[in-house]
């Protein structure tokens, strides 16, 4: 609530703006009765010319045009207000979002985030365009009308000021009543689309086992349980307007009787006063009965925009990173791991205090049972999370100094599901390097990766595009993708999480023989799932639940380590027994 | 706009509700304009001097038409609201009517997930079309002609100025902004889809940007986006709030006018001065029913594009399917052979054909594993088998029948199917085994979820939608179980036990082998292990069988599935 109120008051001149049209268009309504009455009464009582009224009329016909604009620009001022806030809250939430450690961005919350940025950030329109100038007009208008009133005849203003207070009572004690219930039986209504949904995903299902039909009944069952509920529920509401109707209508009858009687048996007031309060007093219950419903909508809109301001409020770990650049060297540095510890905040998994040193070009494997913290360590090593106890330093200095910027540039990660970005294939090879590149450069890398026969096959060689997240290409393909980026990008230091299972012999080939490319220049450090990475590196680390059991190589740790020996034997044949 | 006559069609089925809620506004309209009219009477009487009486039978009537509005209002609120959900509920119903037939040619060209949620989406959307814009017209049309001829008993001058308030008011003006919205209206949508493209980009593909260091270019991008989308939305905005604030304007001019020429007409003498101030009041309050017309060109635009999406779906000629062709309605109860001649096949859309020839042939009461690469295309296959997709060349046949003759329903009546992503319903365990067949007892579900060990799920146990509640495990074994209650000769089981350990697959696998023994079975498989007791094994690489063989012959030919087998034995 809040974080909302200072959303709003940031656009402090333009509020004051809006009070001012406000009063602006409230003044109007009132000379608006006034004129109206004069003329009425200029013809009806006092028998003026025709010619004697113009001059009423033309003001009229002004004061008219300034209530339609000054309405106009209030809405539209709601308007800009909320079109600058949906930037601005659109903005800090990317950045925000930016800033998170990518663990946190892959744990199911992305779905969240995607929309947040798009419907969260939209359904806090209303709240701006609509809600807040409808609120002043409420507020004001009626206000400007009663006081007016007072000022013509005591006694209309002591009976709206009588009868006003029972529109908030009404409407407080319903609400008081139907409030929850209803609110309970709103969630099942959102939830009742669903169920709809439901029935049309399930349709195959349905199909299949022969039961279309009844669903069918189901639908209509639930379509007409659905709308009575609907319907108890919105008799509350329809309720609630009756009661405003009949009041208004209720003290707009008194007042209009009380003007009666005051003008003919006491004689005390005159036609003129009778005749502006009798257009005044519609204005004044018009703009309350507004507030009510306004209210009412303001609500779940409000609702949107404090679950978007709330995201501000939680806090997250950042990322740490230094100022100092790292240069790209020929040689790729030596990476040391110095009591690495790190652990989730709602998990009990710990990765407990690693010590190992990579040497340049060296082919390390990270093994172990899944949980056991390999991907962890991949994240730490790219800079996607930051450690909590120890560090990785890098040609012995901490890796936290350097810049993100440096760090990357000279690191390729080879994931297990690849994003690949719509556009081009060309350009998705391309994204590998952030500097320009020749088509050359990126026929080169497909080459090397292995998948530039797919692409040439294709009618629009590198130019086809491949849709949102990369449809139309399997997972051997997208894994090619990567590491033709790779290829592009030239990099001292290849993290590597190979693929557990799925892909087909050829891409199995040629995964195996880009890696060993890369690695003639570059450090190359795998999540290991095949047997033949293991065999082949240079140091295993071999981890369980968090805590490194051993470096060292397949040889030395078949002979020393009876778990890791379990592990590789039960893979070998275990399961055909 | 002839989809929108469907949706009329359909919405019409309410008559009585319908036409209670139209009355009642009018009731509401008219004697809120009465009220209005007698309370400027009574004022312009009083100011006169009149008998006593006169002014009780006015109040009276003042406060009459007080209550008559308010009870009216709240009645046509009930009936108009109950019409809006009883005439979705029959939307429902009629598209779910014609969606089924539809399904599963519809997924040929549609996505599912799209397809559905717009389907639901644009139903939900259509309540608007009744209760914003079919009938708030006709009750505004009656109002203001009542009106109108009231009024000509006084003057005919302001009779035509309401007239042609209402014209303007109601007609012109929405008319004229309508246009400039369906303009507006394209364009935001479109902006809307492309950032949400550019969301979706940026979030989940988060890791691959940052580390390829393109985040802050993608960041400026999607906001670039954003800000355009805006824009437009801004845009529409401007435009809704200003056809509000100038229809406003335009029924003050209205007013305005009743008033000059009326005070001329009073001065003239051919009106009773008397009556001015009532035809003021009129005047004032006749319009306030028109002020919803601002926002009905937004809701008609919103209910056509509705209506135009929905009967594009299910009148698109694409996937109309007609019965005609089908000329088996019923298949034997026994194991089915089948065999595939020279079929091709690719998705819609897709820039390279999922299978582009095969031949296979499946002897009847045989059992089939077929293996390969993630995207092989062996998944197709069996989609292919149950008229799920249709070949684009070559046939299938089901024993002696091309199954494009035979009727889907004949030929899912003998298939016990498990699929890699299996639909669950909202209710229970018990509802959901319960599709095989509604005449099954307790004992038997029981029994059959101890066989796929579930045992610790009870029969009322809650599912939710989609079998949200569940692991990936359970829904695989609840699939499996529902299978197994289901009568057929033919299974079809596609990757059915990816989520289980193996321990338990194989305890699983006992059961259904042994109740498959003389029945037809399609494996795919995503496990090369336990394979020995299949009669043949299908190897598949993209689109194409490059082995086939039983388990030893293919082990001994040290071929393609020898390697794939080496590969998955030296995986950790």
């Amino acid at each position: 609530m809040q974080n909302l109120k200072k959303t709003v008051w940031m656009h402090n001149k333009r509020l004051y703006f809006l009070v001012g049209l406000t009063l602006l268009l409230g003044f109007a309504i009132v000379v608006q009765a006034f004129l109206m009455t004069t003329i009425v009464e200029g013809v009806f009582l006092e028998n003026l010319s025709f010619s004697a009224i113009t001059t009423w009329l033309v003001a009229l016909v002004l004061i008219l045009l300034i209530r339609a604009v000054s309405d106009y620009l209030s809405k539209r001022i709601g308007v800009s207000i909320a079109s600058d806030v949906k930037r601005d809250v659109r903005k800090r939430l990317i950045t925000k979002y930016a800033q998170q450690p990518v663990q946190l961005a892959e744990k199911g919350q992305t779905g969240k985030k995607v929309s947040m940025l798009l419907d969260g950030v939209d359904e806090m329109d209303s709240f701006y365009s609509q809600f807040i100038p409808q609120v002043m007009q409420s507020t004001f208008v009626p206000l400007l009308a009663m006081i007016v009133v007072f000022t013509q005849h005591v006694n209309s203003g002591i009976i709206l000021l009588l009868s006003a207070p029972f529109i908030p009572i009404f409407m407080i004690v319903i609400g008081m009543k139907t409030q929850k219930k209803s609110e309970e039986k709103l969630e099942k209504l959102a939830s009742f689309s669903g169920t709809f949904l439901d029935t049309l995903k399930g349709l195959v299902t349905l199909k299949l086992f022969g039961r279309t039909k009844r669903q069918q009944d189901e639908i209509e069952k639930s379509s007409l349980g659905f709308r009575d509920t609907t319907m108890d529920i919105l008799k509350v509401a329809f309720t609630q307007s009756f009661m405003l109707e009949i009041i208004s209508m209720l003290s707009i009858g008194i007042v209009a009787l009380e003007l009666a009687i005051q003008l003919i048996i006491y004689e005390s007031i005159s036609f003129f006063t009778a005749f502006v309060i009798l257009i005044l007093v519609p204005e004044f219950f018009t703009a309350l009965k507004e507030l009510g419903t306004t209210f009412h909508n303001g609500r779940s809109s409000m609702g949107a925009a404090n679950k978007v301001l709330e995201e501000f409020d939680t806090e997250d770990d950042t990322i740490k990173w230094g100022k100092r650049e790292l240069v790209k060297q020929d040689v790729p540095p030596t990476i040391q791991l110095d009591q690495l510890g790190f652990s989730y905040p709602d998990s009990n998994f710990h990765l407990e205090a690693i010590d190992a040193t990579f040497s340049p070009k060296q082919k390390i494997a990270i093994v172990g049972a899944s949980g056991a913290g390999k991907s962890t360590m991949l994240h730490l090593l790219a800079g996607m999370i930051t450690p909590q106890h120890g560090a990785i330093k890098i040609n012995q200095q901490d890796l936290v100094h350097f810049t993100e910027k440096s760090w990357l540039a000279q690191l390729s990660y080879i994931s297990q599901n690849p994003y690949i970005f719509s556009g081009t294939i060309g350009e998705n090879i391309a994204m590998g390097t952030t500097a320009s590149v020749s088509e050359e450069a990126i026929q080169q890398a497909a080459q090397s990766a292995g998948i530039a026969p797919l692409i040439e096959s294709l009618e629009k060689n590198y130019h086809t595009k491949v849709g949102e997240a990369g449809r139309g290409l399997s997972s051997g393909e997208k894994q090619r993708v990567s590491i033709a980026r790779a290829f592009l990008k030239k990099p001292n230091v290849v993290l590597l999480d190979e693929p557990t299972r799925g892909l087909d012999l050829a891409t199995e080939k040629i995964l195996q023989q880009s890696i060993e490319k890369l690695n003639e220049t570059a450090t190359v450090i795998t999540v290991a799932h095949r047997l033949h990475t293991i065999k082949t590196a240079d140091q295993i680390l071999f981890l369980e639940n968090g805590q490194l059991q051993a470096v060292g190589t397949h040889q030395s740790l078949l002979d020393n380590l009876p778990a890791y020996r379990e592990m590789v034997s039960i893979q070998q044949g275990g399961e055909q027994a | 706009m002839r989809d929108l006559q469907k949706v009329i069609k359909l919405m019409l089925m309410e008559k009585k509700d319908i036409i209670l809620a139209i009355f009642l506004g009018f009731i509401a309209g008219i004697s809120s304009v009465g009220l209005f009219a007698a309370s400027g009477y009574l004022i312009s009487k009083a100011a006169l001097t009149p008998p006593f009486y006169a002014l009780i039978i006015l109040t009276s009537t003042v406060k009459l038409l007080g209550f008559v509005k308010a009870f009216a209002k709240y009645g046509e609120r009930l009936y108009s609201h109950r019409a809006t959900f009883t005439i979705l509920s029959n939307l429902r119903v009629a598209f779910f009517e014609k969606l089924e037939p539809l399904v599963p040619n519809v997924f040929h060209k549609y996505r599912s997930g799209d397809l559905l949620g717009r389907v639901v989406g644009d139903v939900e959307s259509l309540q608007n079309f009744f209760l914003r814009v079919f009938y708030p017209p006709l009750v505004l049309l009656l109002v203001f002609v009542s009106t109108i001829f009231f009024t000509s008993f006084y003057s005919m001058a302001i009779a035509v100025i309401l007239l042609v308030g209402f014209l303007l008011t109601a007609i012109v003006i929405p008319g004229l902004f309508s246009l400039r919205q369906m303009k507006i209206n394209g364009r935001v949508r479109q902006e809307r889809g492309d950032l949400s493209t550019e969301i979706t980009e940026l979030m989940y593909g988060f890791r691959d940007l940052k580390l390829f260091q393109q985040l802050d270019l993608k960041q400026d991008q999607l906001l670039a986006q954003s800000q355009t989308y805006i824009n437009e939305q801004k845009q529409e905005n401007i435009n809704k709030v200003y056809s509000q604030s100038f229809n406003g304007f335009i029924t003050f001019i209205i007013s305005w006018f009743v008033l000059a020429v009326g005070a001329y007409l009073v001065i003239d003498g051919t009106l009773d001065g008397i009556f001015l101030a009532m035809l003021v009041m009129i005047s004032l309050t006749v319009f306030e029913p028109a002020a919803p017309m601002a926002v009905f060109p937004i809701y008609m635009q919103e209910s056509r594009d509705a209506s135009t999406r929905l009967y594009d779906v299910v009148d698109d000629p694409d996937i109309q399917v007609s019965e005609a062709t089908t000329t088996v309605d019923q298949l034997p109860d026994a194991a089915p052979a089948l065999i595939f001649r020279d079929i091709r096949f690719g998705y819609m859309g897709d820039w390279r054909t999922t299978i582009p020839k095969l031949s296979l042939s499946i002897p009847s009461g045989s059992k089939t594993a077929i293996v390969g690469a993630s995207g092989s295309g062996k998944s197709t296959l069996l989609q292919l088998v149950l008229k799920l997709q249709q070949v684009q060349s070559g046939e299938i046949y089901w024993n002696q029948h091309d199954i494009s003759t035979v009727s889907g329903n004949a030929m899912w009546e003998q298939a016990k199917v498990v699929l890699q992503e299996n639909h669950f319903f909202y209710g229970t365990i018990r509802e959901n085994l319960l599709l095989a067949d509604t005449e099954l007892d307790d004992v038997l579900l029981k029994s059959v979820l101890a066989k796929v060990q579930l045992n610790l799920f009870s029969l009322d146990d809650h599912v939710s939608e989609n079998g949200e509640n569940l692991s990936g495990g359970e829904k695989q074994r609840l699939a499996i179980a529902r299978a197994l209650l289901k009568k057929g000769h033919l299974w079809v089981l596609d990757e059915p036990t990816s989520s289980l350990d193996s321990r338990t697959e194989q305890s699983i696998y006992h059961h259904l082998f042994a109740q498959a023994e003389n029945d037809t079975l399609l494996l795919v498989s995503h496990r090369l292990t336990g394979l020995e007791k299949m009669d043949q094994i299908i190897v598949m690489d993209h689109g194409q069988i490059i082995e086939s063989g039983s388990y030893s012959e293919l082990m001994e030919k040290q071929g393609y599935f020898y390697q794939m087998k080496t590969l998955e034995d030296s995986l950790l």
